[in-house]
């Protein structure tokens, strides 16, 4: 299962999911999907996340297992 | 969730299966007579006060509905002019496909509709042939499946936009 940090940054950025949904262009939603771990985003929309809250891809998903003891 | 009209289209559909039953209820109750003759074919369906009035009540509540169900559908299709809907579309309005996270709640709901349906159908069809249903029971049974299928659908799509809420 794919683990996120999305939630964690978008607060630290003040986003709310509209403003990060509409930097990424997708709705509030699956925004919301993504960071309840209902969805896992595709490859660009995952690039597109890490852009828009300046953080690596690998820092904002992984697998779940994996860099337990980081986070 | 409330305020988009694909989301909320399943409970239309459900509102008008539940006015077709009753008009299917008022049709079937009282005698039809179909001749069908060399010199003559004709349908003849005589009402009672009872069903006439319930024939009657479920056109105007069908009407009634459809314009209601039209006018939002327009007010719909002026405040989101890049997702129109047309009434006549064939593509399920419901489906909502904005983005790839949308896409993927909307293949959610369909493969539980479609669970349903591929159970449903055939257990309908065994029982109009192996026992001496009546016809309006057959009716019912095809707009129970219409209606639940709906249903599911509003359901498993109402689920993750309530846990989706901010």
């Amino acid at each position: 299962m794919l683990k996120n940090r999305v939630k964690e940054m978008r607060a630290r950025h003040s986003f709310t999911q509209s403003d990060l949904g509409k930097r990424v262009d997708v709705t509030r939603q699956t925004i919301a999907f993504i960071e309840k771990g209902e969805f896992s985003p595709s490859i660009t929309l995952a690039l597109k996340l890490a852009k828009a809250l300046k953080i690596e891809v690998n820092e904002l998903f992984w697998l779940e297992g994996e860099k337990e003891d980081e986070k | 969730m409330k305020n988009d009209f694909r989301a909320s289209y399943p409970l239309w559909m459900m509102a008008f299966i539940v006015v077709l039953g009753i008009l299917a209820f008022g049709l079937n109750s009282p005698i039809a007579e179909f001749v069908n003759t060399e010199t003559e074919t004709s349908l003849t369906i005589r009402l009672e006060a009872l069903e006439g009035f319930i024939v009657f009540l479920s056109i105007i509540l069908y009407f009634g509905l459809m314009a209601v169900y039209l006018m939002r559908l327009k007010k719909h299709n002026k405040e989101n002019p890049t997702q129109k809907i047309s009434p006549l579309a064939i593509r399920p309005p419901e489906y909502l496909e904005q983005d790839e996270g949308m896409t993927f709640i909307t293949r959610k709901a369909v493969q539980k509709v479609y669970s349903f349906i591929t159970l449903a159908l055939p257990t309908l069809a065994v029982l109009a042939i192996v026992l001496p249903v009546p016809r309006l029971m057959i009716i019912y049974g095809i707009l129970a499946i219409a209606f639940i299928q709906y249903l599911i659908y509003y359901l498993e799509i109402r689920k993750h936009f309530k846990g989706a809420e901010e």
